[in-house]
């Protein structure tokens, strides 16, 4: 076991390697020049060649790279945005909260939403309520979020005066302002989740349904309710399950779009305005932090096998 | 018949017709009121050191919490929206002791807010001093003080300011509230940058009181201002709102007073927030700004002055401004821009025959000259552009488009993504031609040498004339306010028949605001502090 974590680990450190290597080169093949970008219509010679050495741009790439990625690694620094001037690392982790809450509610919501619906209508296959179920998951998978987003936010302010936009606070000041704040935005984007798994549910529980075990329950006379939730369901779940995962990084993709709508102060927005901003550092720092998170939960992932399957060996 | 009643009695009567028709409190509503707090969405400013950024955003946030040597007119004091009439603000009074001097009393007493390091201590020379050379060394708009060679302290309030030739454009450019703010040393030696909410101490009408990155900011008043009296609102409120459609909703739902730091909306968001919400206060207004066909005046075909007066005679400017803007438009928008009334020379007073090319529409006579420059049959020409500005930009682009498919020119739109476009085509790195708006700019400097004189960024059309170019810099060095004036006249008349750019017609901006926002009259500098310092609240 502890072999294995190692291996995984020794496996960890090229991806991350390559990951960064990315991620640099990406941001500078861009077309544009982000110091340009800063001085718009003020681009005097002088100024821009100033403003290119303050930043460390007159360096060759490959300094760049090697002092970005050593202030990570011997100093734990990721850098500094161009633009704020301020520590990424600080930045991100002030703003992590705001897009874990989102990413949880939203999660919640579309598997609440998704397997609720989806049972519903595998157990009442062809009735009333499995035709509007179906409806429904088609509608949800069809509407784009931030058009719903946009319509939640628009509509009830021009009808009611009213709309779900707030001024956020954070979950440790008051959690059930913080919760009302991150509903709405968690049940637009939970919402149109909730179409592909309402989808699977439906048709791996009409799976699982006909099988023997299942007969057999019916034929010792179980309710029905029992048959469903008991002995079907939890078989029905492991597509479901491996779906949300596939999801995971449209979580955290989607949320851009949803806090900058919500105006919820996230890790998608600082990094989509970095993006926009060509503000390398920042754009290099936030999607390496991520991909480190992607490649632990991986590992982590990959070991709770053993406590959930005791047949999953490691070598 | 009776006798007939004296005037005197008519005029009685009248009087108290007029009375008891006005509505009961009028003049006392207008009387401004103490207190109550200002709520505004707009986006957050990406760094709150003043001298680092460019952005006008952080300008306006860093515009209430700093004051400059002089400021323009704002509030009661201003004539219009464009009027940028030098007035006092930490300097009580300036003198040019010669053509290249200048000399500047500051206000004695005035303070900066009360908070640690600084400490409210009086605002000197030094300061100013330190915030001068500050702006020149670090500044992306420090080329507007290039011309400056030197300031010096002269004693605790009077500083003296050296140039190395005379430079009409100078007060100007050190009231616009996006250029130099007075900042206090202290700061920078003990809290290290200017960029943290906390090192925002300077001694403007308004206080940081606090900022959540991301949600909002803060702002008190300074009980210490050096304008008794003002500001009259307890404080201003910025939620950060990143996007449009929020802020929007956030007007349209009374959560803020305002939708856009300037009160901005573009005609169709005003037409259709006047349905839902007709107490919204609106007024449409010609801002600064402008709108550009801009060609490569160094290559053909553009090099032939008879295919640039063909482009400028191919936009039919009125029905643009009819269908676009309901009538409200510019349509003589360059090239000094329409809001720039002290500057601008109208069409109207130029010669026909020469204004023609600046808001003319012919397509016959631009036919005629397309064939004789030698493309009778037409030609095919690239249109570089970001896509991506405010609507109604995206239709601008297809009118264009439409209105010289007209006269032969077949366009081939080469949108580019915003980061390319900034530092290509919006900087005069295209081939052939392009279209966009350009940066609103408070001086007439800005206007004329910036977008004609060599080697300036903002040239985009790469205009390399001799004479226009004698011109240019004398009524930047001319001092005499009405020679300058008269230069200025002169240059756009020589330049109406030259089509070095094509002006597009220019939208009005509905400034609008909650109604129980008083007080706020918009202005084009970019002092939001200034003008919030004058608002008030009907309440």
């Amino acid at each position: 076991m502890k072999r294995y974590i190692l291996h995984r680990l020794a496996l960890a450190v090229p991806t991350l390697v390559l990951v960064s290597v990315i991620v640099f080169s990406i941001m500078r093949l861009m077309p544009g020049d982000v110091v340009i970008r800063m001085v718009e219509g003020h681009a005097y010679a002088p100024t821009v060649a100033a403003l290119r050495a303050e930043l460390g741009l007159d360096r060759p790439a490959y300094v760049q790279y090697f002092e970005w990625v050593g202030g990570i690694l011997l100093r734990g620094d990721f850098g500094s945005s161009y633009w704020t001037r301020q520590p990424i690392w600080d930045e991100f982790i002030s703003r992590f909260p705001v897009t874990l809450g989102l990413a949880a509610l939203t999660i919640l919501s579309s598997v609440v939403i998704g397997v609720v619906v989806g049972i519903v209508s595998a157990s009442r296959q062809d009735s009333a309520a499995d035709y509007i179920g179906r409806i429904v998951a088609i509608l949800a998978l069809s509407i784009p979020y931030f058009g719903l987003a946009v319509l939640v936010v628009v509509l009830p302010s021009i009808y009611f005066k009213w709309t779900p936009v707030y001024t956020y606070v954070p979950f440790s000041t008051d959690p059930l302002q913080n919760l009302k704040i991150l509903i709405v935005p968690a049940l637009v984007f939970g919402v149109t989740r909730a179409g592909p798994i309402m989808r699977i549910m439906r048709s791996a529980l009409l799976d699982i349904l006909r099988q023997d075990y299942i007969r057999t329950a019916w034929s010792k006379g179980l309710p029905e309710r029992a048959i469903v939730l008991r002995h079907a369901l939890k078989n029905a779940m492991i597509p479901v399950v491996s779906l949300i995962g596939l999801q995971m990084p449209l979580y955290i993709g989607g949320s851009v779009i949803i806090e900058a709508i919500f105006r919820l102060p996230g890790v998608g927005l600082f990094f989509f305005d970095a993006l926009m901003r060509m503000d390398y550092p920042v754009v290099q720092s936030v999607n390496l932090i991520v991909a480190t998170m992607v490649v632990g939960l991986n590992l982590a992932i990959d070991l709770s096998y053993a406590f959930l399957d005791p047949r999953i060996r490691y070598r | 018949m009776g006798p007939r009643p004296l005037p005197a009695v008519y005029a009685l009567i009248l009087l108290v017709a007029v009375v008891l028709i006005l509505p009961p409190g009028d003049a006392a509503a207008q009387t401004p009121k103490r207190g109550g707090v200002l709520r505004i969405a707009d986006r957050e400013a990406p760094n709150l050191d003043p001298h680092l950024a460019v952005s006008f955003l952080t300008h306006s946030w860093s515009s209430m919490v700093y004051s400059q040597l002089v400021r323009f007119a704002y509030g009661p004091e201003q004539k219009h929206s464009a009027d940028f009439t030098i007035v006092p603000d930490l300097a009580e009074k300036w003198k040019y002791e010669s053509p290249t001097t200048v000399v500047f009393t500051l206000r004695k007493g005035v303070k900066f807010h009360n908070k640690p390091p600084v400490n409210g201590r009086e605002v000197t020379a030094d300061d100013v001093k330190y915030s001068v050379e500050r702006f020149m060394a670090k500044s992306g708009f420090r080329s507007r003080l290039e011309p400056v060679q030197a300031i010096d302290v002269v004693d605790r309030h009077t500083v003296r300011m050296t140039l190395k030739e005379p430079y009409a454009p100078l007060l100007n450019h050190l009231a616009n509230a996006a250029y130099v703010v007075i900042l206090p040393r202290e700061v920078e030696d003990k809290l290290k940058d200017f960029n943290r909410p906390e090192a925002m101490i300077g001694s403007g009408p308004f206080m940081v009181k606090s900022y959540q990155k991301g949600v909002q900011i803060a702002f008190e008043r300074n009980p210490d201002y050096f304008v008794k009296g003002l500001p009259y609102l307890d404080g201003v409120v910025i939620e950060i709102t990143p996007d449009s459609t929020a802020r929007l909703a956030l007007l349209r739902s009374g959560k803020v007073d305002l939708g856009h730091m300037w009160g901005y909306l573009v005609p169709e968001e005003a037409k259709s927030l006047k349905q839902t919400n007709p107490e919204m206060v609106m007024a449409p207004t010609l801002t600064i700004g402008q709108g550009m066909i801009y060609m490569r005046t160094d290559q053909p075909p553009f090099n032939d002055i008879r295919v640039r007066r063909a482009i400028a005679l191919s936009i039919d400017r009125k029905a643009w401004n009819e269908s676009l803007f309901y009538g409200e438009g510019c349509t003589d928008a360059g090239p000094v821009p329409c809001a720039l009334k002290e500057w601008k020379l109208d069409a109207s007073q130029i010669d026909a025959a020469k204004a023609k090319y600046l808001v003319g529409y012919d397509p016959a006579e631009a036919k005629r000259l397309l064939a004789e420059a030698g493309h009778r049959n037409g030609l095919t020409v690239p249109m570089f552009h970001w896509p991506g500005y405010a609507p109604p930009w995206r239709t601008f682009y297809d009118l264009a488009g439409d209105n010289l498919g007209k006269i032969g020119v077949n366009v081939e739109f080469k949108p580019e993504e915003y980061g390319k476009y900034i530092s290509t085509t919006y900087l005069g790195k295209y081939e052939k031609m392009a279209m966009g708006p350009i940066t609103p700019f408070t001086e007439v400097d800005d206007w004329l040498f910036g977008a004609f004189y060599p080697e300036q960024p903002n040239n985009r059309s790469h205009v390399a004339d001799a004479e226009l170019g004698k011109m240019l810099l004398a009524q930047r060095r001319e001092m005499d306010p009405k020679k300058r004036l008269a230069l200025v006249h002169d240059i756009q008349r020589y330049l109406a028949d030259k089509a070095y750019y094509v002006y597009m017609p220019h939208s009005p901006q509905y400034i609008t605001h909650a109604p129980r926002v008083k007080g706020m009259k918009f202005h084009d500098g970019f002092g939001l502090g200034p003008r919030l310092m004058f608002t008030w609240l009907d309440q």
